[in-house]
């Protein structure tokens, strides 16, 4: 077993990460704060992963869309039970997420925590599909993807995806349609289950109260050993260009609203990358901006819902700004022009500085709590980054490698997404 | 969790202090709490957005946005929120401990400047008005959120269910004053609104995380302000029959919302919420193990308590024709529930999911701010550790007898039609 100290300076924190002989990559970061453990066991596998080719397969192989989330919401069941009732018994609190490239089963609690990491360890690699379990929940995730249909915040996004993406599966609702769900088997889903739950595709990690040795002693008494891990992911060729610049939808909502953004080329990226792209953004519209500023002034957005992200992944990425606005139209031309004036003029040195101090901050404060350092560590993990790196890279960042990232705007490829009322 | 100290800063303040050098992070809030009324609450409600955009020191958003930036990315926020009867404005100030500061900076020095300076001594023109641009952006920014809230369909419906129980009632207003109400503001009223609010609120104030209160210096920013208010629940009569209201919309998906009514005393809180726990909570729930997972009607069926409006929430979204059979399983986990048919699994999940809530108080600032805030209505002082105990008192008779007080008060359904 393979043991590293990984330590930050600036965090003032260390976690050890942990190849262990079964193949499963292990992160332990002690966190002293309140009483809770939070607990991650994650796997490289979410919506995207839609057409894959296996070892020794002749070709690639199509699975009904939102089959990923079908699979995180049945492997709770196995033949003896449901792993919800067996955290409920151990006083855990469990849930689980389906992205649109991983899978994470999560558990927190502030005692039997040995048992609760047991059961984590038993029921992801226990999988138990039968056509009658299978059948029954397709009822639930249908009301899941109705439930969403109808969140103007929900469909906005998801219509801007449609909108930049011609082929690229992220363009489709991690959950699937209601005629996609009806088409997964039990068959399909051992078969996804078998190609992407290895443990060399996985990851687990633990944050906050727990003793090292007795969290491996009990990994090395459950984990299976995994063999190799050999799958190709198949996406479709994707163009540079846009669907359609615009997209609108009508709903019953009282309030428009708008993500606006542009097409960049797909990861994966370096944390040095993210980092950059991470400033420059703050830099162009956090509260300090003139860009939010003038939004605001001109009633285009509202302080509770303007925000903005870099949303990327394997084959897509895309800066987008979105909210609430009476004038979508108007809010994504102000942003296109403000956009165009730093691309002319440059990065204004001293809002470059605060926007490093500020993303500073917020990833200090964001090492606070178990929950959120195990979340975040698993994402950094599943994409082969690492945080400390990221916060390193965030303060040593120099105003020219942000400005080199300017030119992920290009106008010809931005979209913008409105909801309106009916 | 480590103690939180309570300092009296005057009559009508209180100063809680919850030291803990783990967190990386500190927060600073001073809570208002005033009775929520129809002629005040619009006012009231804007009151803490329009103190915490800009200060005189810092006289616009961009500038006050800037020195946050230079903290850090330190925050200067605000809020409203209802409980039962009264109105709780919040403005609050959050950032790193001093220890990651870079500079050197005094963060809580700096924090409590700010906040102190949004809130006592706000920025205002040469009439001693709120600035009207200010004052303009943060009333179109207040309509805009009631019509999200209205766009949200859970909770709208949500809403909709509480309008129902409190006919008539403080309860049953809007915390944030009805649009009509807040399309009426006008500034001249606000600096009234906000030397009025700053002698007749109740102080809640808390600092915690990484820092350590002047006392001293509260006590003198805050001589003379507040009024020991008597807070905790207003007894109102439980209705005779359950007010029914189906609304359409063009929806994929129907939407439930359920309430019930209760007269219940501060000490019997939690004995409510474990039955709310047993009834719709965990995973482990009746609603959730049988109207979900056994009959597959929906996605989410949840139940919730309040006890400061003596109210329980069961609510759900369903297919647009399930609205009946839903409505009828769902009664039918709470006869049950009332018929004592509860499995010691069933009890003992509930009573173990709680106590993980009490046992992670501890882990962030925010549930800490809000427990304190939240037994100053009920149980003043009451710890985690002490309500945790209690909890492990309660039996299946007693919750059976608890889920019988329930008197049904309203259902309100957001039917969808996919024309």
């Amino acid at each position: 077993m393979e043991l590293e100290k990984i330590e930050s300076r600036r965090v003032g924190d260390y976690y050890y990460k942990v190849r262990h002989p079964s193949g499963l990559d292990i992160y332990l970061y002690p966190k002293e704060i309140g009483r809770s453990t939070r607990a991650v066991f994650a796997v490289r596998y979410g919506s995207v992963d839609n057409c894959f080719q296996g070892e020794g397969e002749a070709a690639p192989t199509e699975m009904p869309l939102g089959i990923a989330h079908y699979l995180e919401h049945k492997l709770f069941e196995s033949g003896e039970g449901d792993a919800f009732a067996r955290f409920a018994q151990a006083g855990a609190n469990a849930n689980a997420y389906t992205g649109a490239e991983s899978t994470s089963y999560v558990f927190s609690c502030t005692d039997r925590l040995y048992e609760s990491l047991e059961i984590l360890l038993d029921f992801v690699q226990a999988p138990y599909f039968t056509e009658e379990t299978v059948a029954k929940e397709r009822g639930i995730i249908a009301q899941e993807i109705k439930m969403y249909d109808d969140s103007p915040n929900w469909r906005v996004v998801l219509n801007y995806l449609q909108a930049m993406y011609h082929a690229h599966p992220v363009r489709q609702d991690e959950a699937g349609t209601v005629e996609s769900i009806a088409q997964i088997t039990p068959a399909h889903l051992y078969r996804c289950y078998n190609t992407f739950y290895n443990l060399r595709n996985m990851a687990l990690v633990l944050a906050g109260h727990f003793q090292k040795d007795k969290v491996l002693e009990l990994c090395s008494q459950k984990l299976k050993p995994a063999g190799p891990f050999q799958v190709r992911r198949v996406l479709p060729p994707e163009p540079d260009t846009v669907v359609t610049p615009l997209v609108e939808q009508r709903l019953p909502t009282d309030m428009p609203c708008f993500q606006f953004g542009y097409k960049d080329k797909g990861g994966p990226r370096s944390e040095e990358d993210l980092a950059a792209v991470t400033v420059l953004l703050d830099v162009l519209a956090s509260d300090a901006s003139p860009l939010f500023r003038e939004l605001l002034d001109k009633g285009l957005v509202n302080e509770a819902s303007f925000g903005y992200q870099y949303f990327e992944g394997r084959g897509y990425a895309t800066p987008i700004f979105g909210g609430e606005s009476r004038d979508p139209q108007g809010a994504a031309k102000v942003i296109a022009r403000e956009i165009a004036r730093v691309k002319a003029q440059g990065l204004e040195p001293e809002a470059f500085e605060l926007a490093k101090r500020s993303l500073y901050g917020e990833a200090i404060g964001a090492m606070n709590h178990p929950g959120g350092v195990a979340g975040s560590l698993a994402d950094f993990v599943l994409r082969g980054q690492e945080p400390f790196r990221y916060i390193d890279a965030l303060a040593e960042l120099t105003l020219e490698q942000v400005e080199a990232k300017l030119d992920i705007f290009r106008e010809d490829r931005s979209v913008l997404s409105v909801v309106r009322p009916l | 969790m480590n103690q939180v100290q309570t300092y009296p800063i005057g009559p009508g303040v209180t100063l809680k202090s919850f030291v803990d050098p783990a967190f990386k992070t500190m927060r600073l809030s001073v809570n208002m709490l005033v009775p929520l009324r129809a002629a005040t609450a619009a006012g009231y409600a804007l009151l803490p957005s329009l103190l915490g955009r800009a200060t005189r020191e810092f006289p616009d958003y961009t500038a006050l946005g800037r020195k946050l930036a230079r903290l850090y990315g330190a925050s200067l926020g605000s809020a409203v929120s209802r409980a039962g009867e009264y109105q709780v404005l919040t403005l609050s100030a959050g950032g790193i401990s001093s220890r990651y500061a870079l500079g050197g900076e005094d963060m809580f020095g700096e924090l409590t400047g700010l906040l102190l300076s949004a809130l006592l001594t706000p920025l205002t023109d040469s009439q001693g008005l709120f600035p009207q641009e200010g004052f303009l952006q943060e009333k179109r920014q207040q309509l805009e959120q009631k019509d999200a809230e209205r766009s949200d369909k859970i909770l709208y419906a949500h809403q909709r269910c509480h309008q129902l129980l409190f006919p008539g009632c403080p309860a049953g207003l809007d915390r944030l004053g009805s649009r009509e109400e807040i399309e009426a503001l006008c500034r001249e009223e606000m600096t009234s609104a906000w030397q009025t609010l700053l002698k007749e609120a109740r102080f809640e104030i808390f600092t915690l995380g990484d820092c350590q209160p002047d006392v001293e210096l509260f006590r003198e920013r805050f001589a003379g302000l507040g009024q020991p208010l008597a807070l905790g629940a207003v007894e109102r009569p439980l209705p005779e029959r359950a007010e029914r209201v189906t609304e359409i919309q063009p929806l994929s998906q129907s939407k439930l919302a359920m309430g019930f009514r209760v007269q219940a005393k501060a000490e019997e809180r939690l004995l409510f919420q474990l039955m709310s726990a047993v009834l719709g909570e965990p995973t482990s729930s009746k609603l959730f193990l049988h109207v979900r997972e056994e009959q597959g009607l929906c996605y989410y069926c949840d139940s919730s308590f309040s006890w400061v409006t003596g109210s329980l929430f069961v609510e759900s979204g369903v297919e647009i024709q399930a609205l009946d059979q839903a409505e009828t399983a769902i009664l039918a986990q709470l006869a049950a529930l009332q018929r004592g048919e509860i499995t010691r699994e069933e009890l003992e999940s509930a009573r173990l999911y709680l106590l993980h809530g009490l046992r992670t108080v501890g882990d962030s600032l925010h549930r800490v701010e809000s427990w304190y805030i939240n037994r100053a209505f009920d149980l003043p002082g009451q710890t985690p550790e002490q309500a945790a105990e209690q909890l492990m008192k309660y039996t299946w008779q007693d919750v059976a007898e608890a889920a019988n007080r329930l008197v049904p008060a309203g259902v309100f359904r957001l039917k969808g039609s996919e024309s």
